[in-house]
């Protein structure tokens, strides 16, 4: 039984028809390369449409919850519930195992939604085996770790990218766990982190090279996003003395934690890194986690020093957000530096977004009896941003 | 080899495949790494969070300092701003067409979405300072509506066309907002009849643009939109029942039953034609909803709930069963490409 559970071929052709595709509308292929390209890399798997496949996945999990619930029905209740989670696992596994092999089918929803419950059941499983200490304050090490191992097979053998996300958190919770043990483990905890993630990260670059890059690309992705943002959370000045506060003193406010200039380069020079490096090496995932930190640094600035009342500095910062913009986009009409504003064509058109964004934003305040257009709702739902 | 990028490979492969002369792969290997990086969505982004946090901020902003500042000041101010910005949009407005005007300027787009928030943020404070519209308040409503609709259609602006949309709901007293279940629940019972006849209107608009080609690419709004607060209104009908299982009661629960039903049929025409398949979704989502109502107000009414309640323990393994079997093989039924 090879480690893999789909086809390696079926990654690698999605990712050949792709950049087929990308080209073909760049005008470097001719529609008959790009056919000819196309009949020799098939779909060879089941992966319908975007919404379908979240309609599959929920509608699978509430199958599962209602054969669940009528098997519980049909044994009246009498197992252990261990049992009934080692048959949940067992019988979602063998399903999830024989659709792909009878199906083919590859992330469409349904081998997503087998694999998840698989893993929860696993994880009550685990639970009733081991010693059942377990509040949200304290989970066993035992627990986390048995759980880890069993996402860790299956992140290699499926390449989920919701089981790669799943397997980044039990890793840290375990580790912060394994580091709060001592008072040094808790005094280091920011950097402890701040280590292991760096690892990953290190070692996530490696993954373009390997043969097998295609079929664990989405979960490579995704541990990097969590990576890149980890890295960032685990040195931001916000979390790192709200949760010395937590851990190290018994309540209260907050007071000034040691190393606090550190923390202060750390919150406000990793996002400008993350951007820089993201516009420099054309890397748009470091770009967006980088815009994404800066908007938690000012966050982070405003809980602190409260610079100007929020409804000014939402104006100013609108403003200047606004004239930034349009004065990159004049900027950027030809492109400089590698870098443009008009849409990049090899992408295919996103989906309508204006309208549902606009629509869920913009307030328009409903006529009542007693009309007043008090504290200005008219003008949109943004006024208590984080500038 | 194993060292090279994925993309290398990718092209040495479709190379020794015999899919690409070599002098063409290189020449896309030395595309993909030229290539200028598109700044396009970020700027979009920027552009759109810094007009909801300008507009936000002056909306409060006007109320604080009417004493410091004076009204003349602060109209002058507004006026002058949407002026400015509205100005600059209709430089840059594309000829009028019936269809799909080109994109000339993303600045304009969003200018005139500026001018258009500015302009309900004036109005607000002229009612609030004057009241410029008395006890009118439908008025302070319909009259952003009215002009949002000539200028979405004049400006080809979908968002302009959502605020219109928008401000038309609360003049009837719904919000059409696509996560308004999640944020406000179902709308009340008073307010479910108004929201019926708007999302019904709604998606007749949607309908005729579609099928009249007049600005067609703006159906999606008006069905997405009218949709939402149909569906709702209805829902709220379907499940306000006293549990009685009296002919009337079940007579209206089948009747909303079957609008719903026709609402999703409309739902999925769409979505065949324009191959959208988010319309899909909300259709199958409420078409199986209603279908179950009505199964349950059925079973309640024919008073044989002894031997059903056991059926209905299988009706939902069977019934999602059944559900993900149609998604499978929905290419097939709808014979989407």
């Amino acid at each position: 039984m090879s480690t893999k559970a789909y086809p390696a071929a079926w990654a690698d052709d999605e990712a050949t028809r792709t950049a087929a595709d990308r080209w073909q509308r760049r005008g470097l292929l001719t529609p008959a390369q790009q056919a000819a390209i196309d009949a020799a890399h098939p779909v060879g798997y089941y992966r319908p449409h975007n919404w379908i496949r979240l309609l599959l996945l929920i509608a699978t999990l509430f199958g599962a919850a209602s054969g669940l619930g009528f098997l519980l029905l049909a044994t009246e209740f009498k197992c252990s519930s261990g049992v009934y989670a080692a048959l949940v696992a067992l019988a979602a596994i063998a399903l999830l195992e024989v659709i792909v092999k009878r199906s083919q089918h590859y992330r469409s929803g349904v081998d997503n939604a087998l694999l998840y419950i698989a893993v929860v059941a696993w994880g009550c499983l685990v639970y009733e085996l081991t010693d059942n200490a377990f509040s949200l304050s304290f989970i066993s090490i035992n627990w986390l770790l048995l759980v880890l191992a069993a996402l860790l097979v299956a992140l290699v053998r499926y390449a989920d990218p919701v089981v790669a996300a799943a397997c980044f958190i039990i890793a840290l919770w375990l580790a912060a766990l394994i580091l709060m043990h001592s008072k040094l483990g808790r005094l280091l905890l920011p950097f402890g982190l701040m280590a292991i993630v760096g690892a990953l990260l290190l070692a996530l670059r490696q993954l373009p090279a390997r043969a097998d890059y295609y079929y664990y690309r989405s979960a490579g992705l995704v541990l990097r996003a969590l990576g890149l943002a980890g890295l960032y959370l685990a040195g931001n000045y916000l979390l790192v003395r709200e949760g010395h506060a937590a851990l190290l003193t018994s309540g209260g406010p907050s007071g000034q934690v040691a190393l606090a200039p550190l923390f202060y380069l750390l919150t406000a020079g990793i996002p400008l890194v993350y951007i820089g490096l993201g516009l420099r090496r054309h890397d748009r995932l470091l770009l967006t986690v980088g815009l994404l930190t800066l908007a938690f640094s000012l966050f982070t600035l405003r809980y602190y020093r409260s610079l100007l009342p929020p409804e000014i500095a939402a104006t100013l910062g609108g403003l200047l957000l606004l004239l930034g913009a349009l004065a990159a986009l004049r900027y950027l009409r030809t492109p400089r530096h590698g870098l443009t504003a008009e849409a990049d064509e090899s992408t295919p058109p996103q989906f309508n977004l204006e309208s549902m964004v606009v629509a869920q934003t913009v307030h328009v305040a409903a006529p009542e009896a007693e009309y007043e257009f008090g504290g200005g709702q008219s003008g949109g739902g943004g006024a208590e941003g984080s500038y | 080899m194993a060292q090279a990028s994925p993309t290398a490979r990718l092209l040495a492969k479709l190379a020794a495949e015999g899919l690409l002369p070599p002098a063409q792969a290189a020449a896309i290997a030395d595309d993909e790494r030229t290539r200028p990086f598109s700044l396009h969505y970020e700027l979009q982004a920027f552009l759109y969070l810094g007009i909801t946090l300008l507009t936000g901020g002056v909306g409060v902003l006007v109320y604080q300092h009417i004493d410091s500042l004076g009204h003349g000041v602060i109209i002058g101010a507004l006026v002058l701003a949407m002026a400015a910005s509205f100005a600059y949009a209709n430089r840059h407005r594309a000829a009028f067409t019936w269809g799909e005007a080109p994109r000339t300027s993303t600045a304009a787009d969003y200018l005139l979405l500026l001018s258009c928030l500015l302009f309900l943020v004036l109005e607000g404070y002229l009612q609030v300072q004057y009241g410029l519209f008395g006890n009118r308040y439908g008025l302070v409503t319909v009259l952003p509506a009215a002009l949002f609709l000539c200028l979405a259609y004049l400006f080809d602006h979908r968002g302009v066309l959502s605020m219109a949309i928008t401000s038309l709901a609360a003049w009837v007293g719904v919000s059409v907002a696509p996560l308004t279940l999640f944020n406000d629940g179902f709308p009340s019972q008073e307010l479910s009849g108004p929201g019926l006849l708007l999302g019904l209107a709604l998606l007749a608009a949607g309908l005729a643009s579609e099928q009249l080609r007049r600005k067609p690419h703006f159906a999606y709004t008006y069905l997405l939109l009218g949709s939402n607060a149909a569906l709702l209104a209805a829902m709220v009908r379907l499940f306000d029942g006293d549990g009685s299982t009296a002919a009337p009661e079940l007579l209206r629960a089948l009747l909303v039953a079957l609008l719903v039903l026709g609402i999703c049929t409309v739902l999925v025409w769409y979505a065949r034609r324009t191959q959208s398949y988010i319309f899909l979704l909300l259709a199958v989502g409420y078409g199986y909803v209603a279908f179950t109502v009505v199964l349950m107000v059925m079973v309640g009414f024919v008073n044989l709930s002894d031997v059903f309640i056991p059926l209905l323990i299988l009706y939902f393994p069977l019934s999602l069963a059944g559900l993900i079997a149609l998604l499978i093989n929905i290419k097939k039924i709808l014979r989407i490409a």
